[in-house]
């Protein structure tokens, strides 16, 4: 964002103020927003969707997540480069999570198949 | 050497002071603010990973014991853990709301919305400790530490399930459950109690007037902070308390 377009008047914005002001309207209508949301969390969890339940649960809250970095936290005002910041944080903590899951469900029935040969009965 | 200085002065007579907040090693107040906030963001970015390693920690024990999870979710106080989202979730409007506040200069409106979100972060830690001294007084602790008697199981779970006994949970592996939990919980409330802490702080320089709309760099990077601390429970509720 350049600098000149912050300079004009925008919700009584006084002269020479640096960024963006929130109007307090938006504030509210982003708290109800999250606040529906969090609703729509509680019925999907309390429905019975199998594993859609985990799917639906985290795709809530990534929404959520999304309305409070780009509005409580002005990313959609901010430089670029702090909303990929966020964004390559999130790709990271989704690759990490994955990818160690990935690896775990492929090897766990070693794990398993090993903790049943210790304890079974040595064979005379 | 004197006279060069007397010359350089009277060559910028014209130009404007430099702010007193400005420091030595920036150019103008845009860069100064910028630069803050970059900083800031880097750190949230950490923070992000930082409690990566606790999700991580809880998607492999969730995925290799389900059942596990299953029975142990009804330890949780859903109304408990909605009403802290709630809270969090007002506090984080009363956050950008200073931040409003301190940039259109409202020095009244300033520190009311400070003082609330100190007082929605106090509301939180009090349910907390409500939460945690439950948890603690049955025995519903990490590791094999876990020690809850059957009678002390939540009656939602005899409920259903009325063969369960507390030994056959410990023997689950329930405890590694309560880990998780204290971890991620615990983690998080620390960052609650830092964030309480920087909001009496925001509040002692906002009665010193410390903040202007080209100098607010403060309140804005701590309501960042308390984002993504709200952020983290954004995904810590539905991820403990109601997935079963």
């Amino acid at each position: 964002m350049s600098e000149a377009t912050h300079e004009h008047d925008h919700h009584g914005q006084l002269p020479g103020t640096i960024g963006h002001v929130s109007s307090w309207q938006t504030l509210v209508k982003v708290l109800v927003t999250l606040l529906i949301l969090t609703v729509v969390t509680v019925a999907i969890a309390q429905a019975d969707l199998g594993r859609l339940n985990v799917v639906g649960a985290i795709g809530v809250a990534c929404v959520k997540a999304g309305v409070v970095a780009l509005w409580f936290m002005h990313l959609r005002y901010d430089k670029r480069f702090n909303f990929f910041i966020l964004v390559g944080s999130f790709a990271l903590v989704a690759w990490m999570i994955g990818y160690i899951l990935f690896d775990t469900m492929l090897y766990q029935h070693n794990v398993q198949d090993y903790k049943r040969d210790r304890q079974a009965p040595a064979t005379p | 050497m004197g006279t060069g200085v007397a010359e350089h002065e009277t060559k910028h007579e014209t130009l404007p002071a430099r702010p007193p907040e400005l420091a030595m090693h920036f150019d103008n107040m845009h860069q100064q603010f910028h630069s803050g906030k970059l900083g800031m963001w880097l750190f949230l970015g950490q923070e992000l990973l930082f409690f990566c390693g606790l999700f991580t920690a809880y998607a492999v024990y969730r995925g290799n014991h389900q059942e596990m999870f299953h029975y142990a979710h009804y330890f949780l106080d859903t109304k408990m853990g909605a009403a802290n989202t709630v809270v969090l979730l007002v506090s984080s409007m009363t956050a950008a709301w200073s931040v409003r506040c301190a940039m259109l200069e409202q020095r009244k409106g300033l520190l009311i919305t400070l003082a609330l979100t100190f007082l929605c972060a106090g509301a939180f830690m009090v349910v907390k400790y409500f939460e945690y001294a439950h948890k603690l007084h049955i025995g519903a602790v990490w590791g094999n530490g876990f020690h809850v008697q059957t009678a002390d199981l939540p009656p939602e779970l005899l409920a259903k399930y009325p063969e369960m006994t507390g030994e056959k949970l410990k023997d689950m592996g329930v405890g590694s459950f309560f880990a998780v939990y204290f971890c991620m919980t615990g983690l998080h409330g620390l960052h609650v109690l830092v964030g309480m802490g920087l909001y009496v702080w925001l509040f002692i320089r906002a009665l010193k007037g410390h903040f202007s709309r080209r100098w607010y760099g403060a309140v804005d990077n701590v309501a960042l902070y308390w984002h993504i601390v709200d952020i983290i429970w954004i995904f810590l509720f539905p991820l403990l308390y109601l997935i079963g």
